[in-house]
């Protein structure tokens, strides 16, 4: 039996199915949801149904956007040579912030993890292969993250790239600019030691 | 380092207690069930953040009490240390070195190190490999914290492998090779890392083990350690490819550092099955002196090194012996009954139903006069 009447059950149970959010937070969410003035409320409401509406997946790279493209593969100046694969829109924006990468984007939409049932099919690679051709990808870019999925997704992607003829590189794991050596965690800086590189004297 | 004083509050069954411990052997006398081994897992939780003994953290609380604390001063490389940890019933513990938060429990690897021995080690001899590899991982992190990263990325990618093995249905099909493949990569570099770092270890213990028991047992033993898996020779990635029809079938992984034995022998044959019980239990305890001068040795200071009930393991001889060869460096050890003859404790405490006193029990209740310690004989 749900201790709550069946409307706040309901509100608690969609909320608890967020991501990040466990059962007491959902109830205190609901909670103060409840509280809200209507139109603050309602508000919300319209943000979630207008979003859902209006936002898709861009369908060349799977980064979200309105419309049928989104504005990084809809913009002609960006370098069709390079790719980035990323495993979530949000990574996109962690390295478009960078300002330093100036090619296209390919969002796997997650990483390979047989624990969650997700294997290569569920991600969003077989349309990463039709883009290469005719996009003319000289390299790839694989910027998943550097945990055991990301590896592991990281290392499918070569062995498969590899064979046809692009560059595949991945993401440098290292030390955060700025910060300081001591206060660096050793599996960091083990490997930034593995990935040192020869200083240029000239 | 060295602890030198130590204070419970509301842990187990000490409402409240403090402590002085000597810079060398300090001995806990009490009856069962008094709080001895208490004590010693108190010094232990604030090393491994866990019970030594496998029980949740609520356990450790006294019972009725929202949490517990439990707080050493002592010195290392000649800088006075704090470690303070609270554990609480509800909420998260937290762990504070000299007056400082920990973000993250690794940070807490290496600030205060312990060797403990129970009575429970002689499953490591008598058990299943498991144990076997746990002591062995144990000692490896505890000489080099950092290789706590690749034991716990194995255990990942056997999780993930594992979870594909089984989604499979036991059949190999293209899509499952290909990722197989990969996974099977990634646990062949990480496999061969801790297997190497094991053997690594294993060469110098070795040596130890066989010396540490010939001390005990005070004649000449022949005693080998052996961790030779037989994938080692082929290399993981080879031994997976041979086994992977196998382990579709079953949906688990046959092969790997996770299904290592660590080979223990008395005369040639087998301590699990061949040793008298004698003989298992002196080689338990070379088994935990070994692992304490191998970590020391890598180390560069000694772990506290701390002995749960470990004279009622022994003969008198034995016992003797390991009194005469207690290892150098800071020591706790509890013991129910008398002492062995030749013990020089520095400092002795009696415990009493969570209570702390100094000096051994004065009513001769369980320990007979001609045994009774002596402060003034191992100094302040």
């Amino acid at each position: 039996m749900s201790p709550y009447a069946g409307p706040v059950q309901d509100l608690i149970d969609e909320l608890g199915r967020l991501p990040g959010i466990g059962p007491k937070s959902a109830q205190r969410i609901a909670f103060h949801l409840l509280k809200l003035p209507t139109p603050d409320a309602q508000r919300l409401a319209t943000a979630i149904t207008e979003a859902k509406a209006r936002v898709a997946f861009c369908q060349r790279c799977f980064n979200v956007c309105e419309g049928e493209l989104c504005d990084i593969c809809a913009d002609p100046r960006r370098d069709g040579n390079l790719l980035c694969v990323v495993e979530e829109a949000r990574d996109l924006v962690a390295v478009e912030k960078t300002g330093e990468f100036k090619g296209r984007y390919h969002v796997l939409q997650g990483a390979i993890s047989p624990i969650e049932g997700i294997g290569p099919e569920q991600l969003r690679i077989k349309e990463l292969l039709v883009r290469l051709d005719p996009e003319g990808v000289q390299e790839v870019i694989v910027c998943t993250n550097p945990n055991i999925e990301g590896e592991a997704t990281a290392m499918y992607l070569a062995r498969l790239l590899d064979p046809l003829g692009c560059r595949v590189t991945r993401l440098a794991s290292g030390l955060p600019v700025g910060g300081d050596l001591e206060y660096a965690d050793e599996l960091t800086l083990g490997r930034a030691i593995e990935g040192r590189r020869t200083l240029d004297a000239s | 380092m060295r602890l030198q004083r130590l204070w419970l509050t509301d842990f187990r069954n000490f409402a409240s207690a403090e402590l002085e411990l000597d810079e060398g052997l300090t001995v806990v006398i009490g009856r069962n069930g008094q709080g001895k081994t208490n004590l010693l897992e108190a010094v232990a939780y604030l090393a491994e953040l866990g019970s030594f003994r496998g029980v949740s953290t609520d356990d450790l609380v006294r019972a009725g009490m929202p949490s517990a604390v439990v707080r050493a001063e002592g010195e290392r490389d000649g800088r006075s240390l704090l470690v303070e940890a609270e554990i609480n019933r509800v909420g998260r513990n937290r762990v504070m070195v000299n007056r400082q938060r920990l973000q993250r429990s690794r940070d807490l690897l290496g600030a205060m190190r312990v060797s403990v021995f129970a009575p429970d080690d002689l499953a490591v001899v008598k058990g299943g490999p498991g144990l076997r590899r746990d002591y062995l991982d144990a000692t490896l992190v505890s000489a080099r914290p950092r290789l706590d990263e690749l034991r716990l990325a194995l255990e990942k990618i056997l999780r993930q492998r594992n979870a594909l093995l089984r989604q499979s249905g036991g059949r190999l099909s293209d899509d499952v090779a290909v990722t197989l493949d990969v996974w099977d990569a990634r646990l062949a570099e990480t496999g061969e890392k801790l297997a190497a770092a094991r053997a690594a270890l294993v060469e110098r213990l070795a040596p130890a083990v066989a010396a540490a028991y010939e001390r005990l047992a005070e004649v000449p033993s022949e005693v080998s350690v052996r961790y030779e898996p037989w994938w080692r020779q082929e290399g993981l990635a080879a031994a997976l490819v041979v086994g992977r029809d196998e382990d579709l079938r079953r949906g688990v992984t046959g092969v790997g550092p996770h299904r290592d034995d660590l080979e223990l022998a008395i005369g040639g044959m087998p301590a699990r099955s061949q040793a008298s019980q004698g003989e298992q239990r002196t080689l338990a305890l070379a088994l935990r002196l070994a692992a304490h001068e191998v970590v020391t040795d890598e180390a560069g200071s000694a772990p506290v090194l701390l002995l749960d009930d470990v004279f009622s393991e022994l003969d008198p001889a034995r016992q003797a012996a390991l009194v005469r060869w207690l290892p150098e460096g800071q020591t706790l050890l509890t013991t129910a009954g008398d002492l062995p003859a030749g013990i020089a404790p520095g400092r002795v405490l009696t415990v009493e139903a969570g209570t702390l006193r100094p000096g051994g029990p004065g009513g001769g209740d369980g320990v007979d006069g001609g045994a009774e310690p002596a402060d003034a004989d191992g100094g302040p």
